[in-house]
């Protein structure tokens, strides 16, 4: 019965951690490689044991396939294929390959550096990691190898996230990674066509979630920014790249146009160099239907937001800065913070999430006195501020890219199935298909109905021509005679051909059938009372009884045998080859009748 | 474009969610719970939500980035829900259909399972089959639930066994738009044409009328405001709405003498009142909440009113339903009901037929403070 199985790699049942293993067609692959941000020691890796007790993993996997950049969801990569081992590729898109490795190195410096760890990954690692990338277009059929076949679908989310299609003959599973349905200022949103995957994969926190408006988080973010700069504070705002800071860029622009704010903004040349890089990668890559939805806007044309100089740090009065890096763990917006933490009046506004290890994470934990590596403290007055800006979708959405791609079956990972019965009826009352929840570590198993395609020799479609009849009705099918070779359970090309003709037929096809009978009598015996039998009700045909015992008719060999456990029964064993198969049929329905009691031998 | 951003500052929380299915309930189950369910014909869901965990994070509201609803709890019903009320001290809920005579009896469900599930129904026997069933339930005493389609068919029923423990001895066939309790037995009821009854559950025989008094309108409902963990309410305001768009406020001790009244300026944009509904703030004196006429919750301050009849603004106005957003036109859309936080004095909740529901905590600019 064909099947795929998917089974969420690792312990716990937390998201946290994306690396999902699908079996389909005979082939296997990796759905993402994340790291648990949560944990400090090996919980944080996904667990490849499964996939083998040790070794590499190279034999095991047909390929990798990276949703996007964020740690969750391939910052376990370079452990897996430098440290576990793997070869074979890995596939992402574009924009995932460039950004990839600066966040994996920054992640490997705050980790080893900051925290002095030393089973993990090095920068030579990432680099040896990111030679295994191919790089995926949207919606380019990649052919993997000539069974499998896979495809990037445009996911929203962040810069470079991919749905992706994973298709072996006609068995297809679709991963959506991180996506949401709502387009936002400079991301569009999730788009796939009615692929009918036999099975969707997506995330089971997202269904259980409805979540707040844009305009209310982006309310949020004005008035706390509005505020600051009210009372004569400074709002440091610390951002990886464009994508996320450009949004914001606008949202302040516009803000102080209409309210005719005076503060100077700024934003860090570090960040310009990477706004561009960002910008014309983006550009690039995306089709002509999310550009429509991209804000066409040089970064250098805001009437209000300049570019920032290291001496503006001591100026007086209000401000507001964007500047690298995210985490706080280096670089100017450390060098800006360090300055700016000790005055209440200030804040900080941290967009997305910190790893731990950096002063952004200690500061979201409220943490009020840090220490510097020169043994100072430095105590941490100013207002902070966490705002998750992500865009991911919900229950309703959830719902929307089912409609849209109307999958088979549906899975979802990270939750835990017990408690999540209302949301499974849900899925299967609406869409009427299955929905499995697997628990990290677990398989699930999901029944295929694949069609499939077969070959068939140009003698045979001739032949059933020729016979004539009446023609052919889509409605009522025709049996055809022939023989199917599978060649390795495989269920791609399937070859039916005729019978006599085929000079490339190297193997010859024998059928076998055995008969069992009640027959007191000794083999040979046996054997010749089948001789006479069959003499009698076969006129015409040579039959013949070998010196061995064995009867043959044509070139059917028909030999007795019994056990010596049962000497009262006996097997028949008929063997003939293709071209007697109706000769053959018809002696062991005959034989299967027994033999007359009352024969003499001849 | 920020269409939220004023000069004052009018919320100083707000949050904003789309449900994939309109709401006309929103029930407390928790100091963070609500249940919202569906009013299709047919087919609908009862969802219990858990509210942003940032709204309660006062002090530390900066750290936390916790902004959206959690669906903790689902279930399903094959008719409309009109009405759903919390059994306090349970994990019960009980919702009627809005036009048959029987209550269905849900268990929301612990930790360990997501499914709301109907454990019963109770079938009642109504005088009018067609107009649905209010529904409340005394704070104190065993779990059991007050319903009643119009004034002569009000009874008292045991949740478990479905015993009825108390029925209104009366013929009055007045239709009701609102039934609440102010103590553990005594209760009001507000029928269609504006006249309030007084009743007790301990004696069948007690009624107290209040007629409405010539006034004007087709129909009223009534909104409560008493602690009603008390065994006898010490002071009770009741406040009546009309669909003329009047507001009359009387004290539970007087109830014939109303001690003020205001002409409330709302422009109707629905002509139907199924959806109208009047509140009192628990946490906060004098303020009333309205809506139902359009896509707005309107807030009063009642202590400024006089017992002439005259027209008042109200001190604040949530006008965030009326908003459309790129894939909604919600200019009709008319708000379906709304609620008070139990116990933080400004935050509200308010669904629309659009599907949307809001949760905000609006800052009172007045001077003359709520």
């Amino acid at each position: 019965m064909p099947e795929i199985k998917v089974t969420p790699l690792g312990a716990g049942q937390d998201v946290g951690r994306s690396c999902i293993l699908v079996s389909i067609g005979g082939k296997n692959i990796m759905l993402d490689c994340g790291m648990h941000m949560g944990y400090n020691d090996d919980r944080r890796f996904p667990d490849f044991s499964y996939i083998t007790q040790q070794g590499r993993l190279t034999e095991f996997l047909d390929c990798v396939i990276i949703s996007h950049f964020h740690l969750d969801h391939c910052g376990a990569l370079p452990y897996m294929s430098e440290m576990v081992g793997y070869d074979g590729p890995i596939y992402m898109t574009h924009p995932t390959k460039a950004i990839c490795p600066i966040l994996l190195e920054d992640f490997r410096k705050i980790t080893v550096d900051k925290k002095g760890e030393t089973n993990f990954f090095t920068s030579q690692m990432i680099k040896d990691c990111m030679k295994k990338v191919i790089p995926l277009n949207l919606h380019q059929t990649v052919q993997v190898d000539d069974e499998l076949e896979i495809k990037a679908y445009y996911a929203g989310h962040v810069l470079g996230a991919a749905m992706v299609q994973i298709k072996v003959g006609s068995e297809s599973v679709v991963y959506t990674g991180d996506y949401n349905m709502t387009p936002d200022r400079h991301l569009g949103a999730a788009w796939i066509d009615k692929c009918r995957p036999d099975i969707l994969i997506s995330e089971s926190t997202y269904a259980t979630t409805i979540r707040d408006s844009k305009r209310c988080r982006e309310r949020d973010f004005l008035k706390k920014v509005h505020e600051t700069v009210e009372r004569g504070g400074k709002v440091l705002i610390p951002v990886f790249a464009l994508g996320r800071a450009q949004e914001l860029c606008i949202l302040l622009e516009t803000f102080w146009e209409r309210m005719n704010m005076k503060a100077p903004i700024y934003f860090s040349t570090g960040l310009t160099e990477k706004a561009n890089h960002y910008y014309k990668l983006f550009i690039t890559w995306t089709n002509q239907k999310i550009r429509k939805t991209f804000v066409q806007r040089n970064m250098f044309e805001f009437k209000h937001i300049k570019a920032f100089d290291r001496s503006y740090i001591d100026n007086p009065g209000p401000m507001v800065v964007f500047a690298t890096p995210g985490m706080l763990h280096a670089g100017l917006s450390l060098q800006i913070f360090r300055k700016w933490a000790g005055n209440e009046k200030n804040m900080i506004i941290m967009p997305g999430y910190c790893v731990q290890g950096t002063i952004g994470h200690k500061i979201l934990n409220g943490q009020k006195k840090l220490e510097l590596e020169n043994r100072q403290t430095l105590e941490v007055k100013l207002q902070v501020e966490y705002m998750s800006f992500s865009a991911h979708a919900d229950a309703k959405g959830i719902m929307q890219l089912i409609r849209m791609a109307e999958p088979r079956n549906m899975l979802l990972v990270h939750g835990e199935a017990k408690k999540m019965e209302f949301l499974k009826d849900k899925i299967e009352q609406e869409f009427s298909i299955n929905c499995f929840m697997p628990a990290n570590g677990e398989t699930s198993t999901v029944a295929t109905n694949p069609s499939v395609p077969v070959d068939i020799s140009l003698n045979l479609l001739k032949r059933e021509m020729a016979l004539g009849g009446p023609l052919p009705d889509p409605k009522k099918p025709r049996t055809m005679h022939g023989t199917l070779i599978m060649k390795d359970n495989c269920v791609s090309s399937l070859i039916f051909f005729s019978d006599f003709g085929c000079p490339w037929l190297e193997h010859q096809l024998r059928f076998t059938c055995r008969v069992q009978l009640q027959d007191a009598h000794s083999d040979s015996d046996t054997h010749i009372r089948i001789y006479t039998h069959l003499k009698s009700v076969l006129k015409g045909y040579t039959i013949q009884h070998l010196p061995d015992g064995t009867v043959m008719v044509e070139s059917i060999v028909i030999k007795v045998s019994s056990s010596p456990e049962e000497p009262n029964t006996k097997v028949l064993l008929l063997s003939w080859s293709y071209q007697d198969e109706d000769l053959g049929s018809f002696l062991s329905t005959l034989l299967k009748k027994g033999l007359p009691a009352a024969l003499s031998s001849m | 474009h920020c269409v939220l951003w004023t000069k004052e500052e009018r919320y100083s929380n707000i949050h904003e969610y789309q449900l994939e299915h309109p709401t006309r309930v929103i029930e407390w189950t928790g100091e963070k719970n609500v249940c919202v369910a569906g009013y299709n014909l047919s087919k609908n869901e009862i969802l219990e939500l858990l509210l942003p965990l940032k709204l309660f994070a006062d002090d530390n509201q900066g750290l936390c980035a916790e902004r959206d609803f959690k669906v903790v709890h689902g279930g399903f019903t094959d008719g409309s829900i009109h009405c759903l009320k919390h059994i306090p001290g349970t994990r019960c809920v009980v919702t009627n259909d809005g036009s048959s005579s029987k209550l269905q009896v849900w268990d929301v469900g612990g930790d360990d399972c997501d499914v709301i599930k109907k454990t019963g129904d109770i079938h009642l026997k109504t005088a009018s089959l067609d107009k649905g069933v209010k529904i409340d339930s005394p704070l104190t005493g065993n779990a059991s639930v007050l319903h009643g389609s119009q004034v002569n068919d009000i009874q008292l029923t045991e949740l478990t066994s479905g015993t009825p423990l108390y029925t209104l001895g009366t013929d009055i066939p007045d239709v009701l738009s609102s039934l609440r309790f102010v103590s553990g037995s005594v209760f009001l009821a507000c029928s269609v044409n504006g006249d309030v009854y007084v009743g007790d559950t301990r004696s069948p025989s007690y009624l107290q009328k209040s007629p409405a008094g010539g006034r004007e309108g087709n129909h009223w409902c009534m909104g409560v405001r008493a602690d009603s963990s008390l065994p006898e309410p010490s002071s009770c305001s009741v406040a009546r709405l009309s669909s003329s768009c009047q507001a009359v406020v009387s004290d539970l001790r007087n109830l014939k003498s109303p001690v003020c009244q205001a002409q409330l300026n709302v422009q109707r944009k629905t002509t139907s009142d199924e959806f109208l509904i009047v509140t009192w703030a628990p946490a906060l004196d004098n303020c009333l909440a309205v809506s139902g006429f359009d896509g707005m919750v309107q807030i009063y301050n009642t202590a400024s009113w006089r017992p002439e009849l005259m027209e008042f603004q109200p001190i604040f106005i949530h006008r965030g339903h009326m908003m459309s957003d790129a894939h909604f036109d919600t200019s009709s859309s008319v708000v379906t009901t709304h609620v008070w936080h139990p116990s933080r004095p400004w935050t509200v909740l308010s669904a629309a037929g659009d599907g949307s529901v809001h949760v905000w905590d609006w800052v009172d600019n007045t001077t003359a403070s709520c």
